[in-house]
């Protein structure tokens, strides 16, 4: 971090970057602050049974604080369950969509071949199918093929997505990479597979470590394919439970807060852990091709 | 091995006769599993737009042509929800730059804890979407929400609102809730964009006299106006299909004033009319997609030529 320029009249800067900050910190860490609040207040009555009913007042703090709204959480919802379920697509999505995105973009960083440009612009393309187009056909060729349901076809869903976003990532990040390393590697009479296996992937660690938690972070949050594509307690997701909390069911406030912090603590985690590599990746996947 | 290196250089004008199946081997993974989940999904959308097809009798689907199409013609839901999607858009892209222009430029200045601040904005957007409409409906929320709490101390209020029974008052709290969630994003490329302005420009526009806001009137505007009219094309476009926070929040009620067509489509869906929500989900998909048209002609040349360097 660098030090402030001490110019003429920096007090008063100081002060106003305070301010500044201060307004940015409130604006977006606040909500979590606010849901932290609610998780720690008892509720006066639990009552897992009635929808849209709860006795709570506004609390801003809590006279007796207490993780009993986390144990009411695991005992009456299955949220161990979900948050499973949430981990095996996400890291499902993650290993597939790097697999085939970082060979893909390789493919089409260090290579020319005819018909290029036409597969990079068909694959493009395919990004921007929107994904309410590919709900309902999703959904009847899930059903058709006994996918509906399972891991396995939430990881396909989702990587409708994932795929492209890390494919585009990883095409910038191999690009910025110097191929004169991997021909020298060739020249000292290392095979193609072996130079890849050997040069590039350590050295695009960064870039795969971004585009694979990205792709994590993608799954582990979206709720569309996950509330069309699952029914069952078996396969359903975190997201789609925060919204039957949403729902009011169950309408207890502090148990519902404490799922919504626990649903968001992996992501935060990953994020707080890698986040200079994972804000480059974003913004490479999303604008910069 | 020499002839192996050959195939790495570049814009060799003369290939090799032996064609190089390696590129193909590599393209082909992600080839295949996008053919097989996107590609002919679409298809399939597009078959499906012209049937009358429901979930529950899949089986005795029929093709009815152009049917579904005409019938959006004379449906209120579909003809108000042109207007929906736009008034969605324009309001959550519009304060979403409003409010990321200023944290970008503020993020643009050398303070200490920049870089904790910096991660601080990026907070909201790693949020699941659903959890963030989860908080909103609870701080907006009619009995026990912050925010009315909050207004009525302050006086501004004089008794509790049901912020999310309203139509007008609900769309507004879906837009905060969305503008919260996606503007890091849009900060975060708008500072990319401010940091590769050199700062010798503002040390000759300060030699010439010129003010900070004449700086930023003759020198950071112009610069960021190209990544501001991308930003908003591309937000646009994920706004106009996106669902996940008014469907969590609202279910597109109360009535129907939350139907974007996106939201429609989904809602059709749920009650089974798959048919005719293949044929809204179309209609969009083919507004959208001209639209991003642009976008991809962009993106390609600059894959096509950053690559080759």
């Amino acid at each position: 971090m660098s030090t402030p320029k001490r110019r003429n009249g920096w007090g008063t800067r100081n002060v106003l970057v305070a301010i500044g900050a201060t307004a940015i910190l409130v604006y977006s860490i606040g909500p979590f602050i606010w849901l932290f609040i609610a998780s720690i207040t008892p509720e006066a009555t639990a009552d897992f049974d009635t929808p849209y009913l709860s006795d709570r007042t506004v609390t801003y703090l809590p006279t007796d604080p207490s993780f009993a709204n986390y144990y009411a959480l695991f005992q009456n919802v299955p949220f161990e369950l979900y948050f499973r379920n949430s981990a095996i697509i996400a890291t499902g999505n993650m290993v597939l969509t790097l697999i085939v995105a970082s060979l893909g973009a390789y493919g089409f960083v260090r290579f020319r071949f005819a018909g290029r440009s036409s597969f990079l612009v068909a694959m493009l393309v395919a990004y921007t199918i929107p994904s309410v187009v590919l709900l309902v056909p999703l959904l009847v060729i899930f059903r058709n093929v006994g996918l509906n349901n399972t891991h396995l076809g939430m990881i396909l869903a989702e990587a409708t997505h994932a795929a492209p976003f890390v494919l585009l990532l990883m095409i910038n990040y191999f690009s910025t990479l110097p191929k004169e390393l991997e021909e020298a590697a060739q020249v000292d009479g290392a095979g193609r597979i072996k130079t890849l296996w050997r040069i590039v992937i350590p050295l695009s660690l960064p870039g795969l470590v971004a585009g694979g938690l990205l792709a994590f972070i993608m799954s582990w949050n979206n709720f569309l394919f996950a509330f069309l594509l699952t029914s069952t307690t078996q396969v359903k997701t975190l997201p789609v439970i925060m919204r039957q909390f949403a729902l009011g069911e169950p309408a207890v406030w502090g148990v519902s807060a404490a799922g919504a912090l626990l649903s968001t603590l992996p992501v935060a985690l990953i994020f707080l852990l890698f986040q200079r590599m994972l804000m480059s990746g974003l913004a490479a996947g999303a604008v910069k091709g | 091995m020499s002839v192996q290196a050959a195939t790495m250089t570049p814009a060799r004008p003369k290939r090799r006769k032996r064609v190089d199946y390696l590129p193909y081997v590599l393209i082909s993974p992600i080839g295949l599993l996008l053919l097989a989940i996107t590609v002919y999904p679409a298809i399939e959308a597009v078959y499906l737009s012209m049937t009358n097809a429901s979930l529950l009798r899949l089986a005795k689907a029929q093709f009815i042509g152009l049917r579904n199409f005409v019938r959006m013609t004379a449906d209120p839901i579909f003809l108000d929800g042109l207007w929906r999607t736009l008034r969605w858009d324009v309001a959550v892209v519009g304060i979403e730059l409003l409010i990321a222009l200023p944290i970008a430029l503020f993020l643009n200045m050398t303070f200490r804890y920049r870089g904790f601040v910096r991660a601080a904005v990026m907070v909201p957007y790693i949020t699941p979407p659903a959890v963030v409409g989860l908080v909103f409906c609870f701080m907006f929320d009619g009995n026990y929400g912050v925010v009315n709490d909050i207004l009525v101390r302050l006086g501004i209020l004089d008794s509790y609102v049901a912020w999310l029974s309203d139509p007008t008052a609900s769309f507004w709290v879906v837009v905060t809730a969305m503008v919260w969630y996606g503007q890091p994003l849009m900060a975060l490329i708008l500072l990319a964009s401010l940091q590769t302005i050199p700062g010798e420009l503002y040390e000759a526009a300060a030699v010439d006299g010129a003010g900070k806001l004449s700086q930023f009137w003759h020198i950071t505007l112009p610069h960021i106006i190209p990544t501001i009219l991308f930003l908003v094309l591309l937000r646009t476009i994920w706004m106009s299909n996106h669902i996940d926070m008014i469907f969590v929040m609202t279910t597109g009620g109360p009535g129907f004033s939350n139907y974007t067509e996106a939201v429609y489509s989904f809602q059709l869906t749920n009650e089974f009319e798959i048919g005719y929500a293949s044929a809204v989900a179309v209609v969009l998909a083919i507004i959208l997609m001209t639209c991003s048209a642009f976008y991809v002609r962009h993106l390609a040349k600059n894959v096509l030529a950053g690559s080759s360097s």
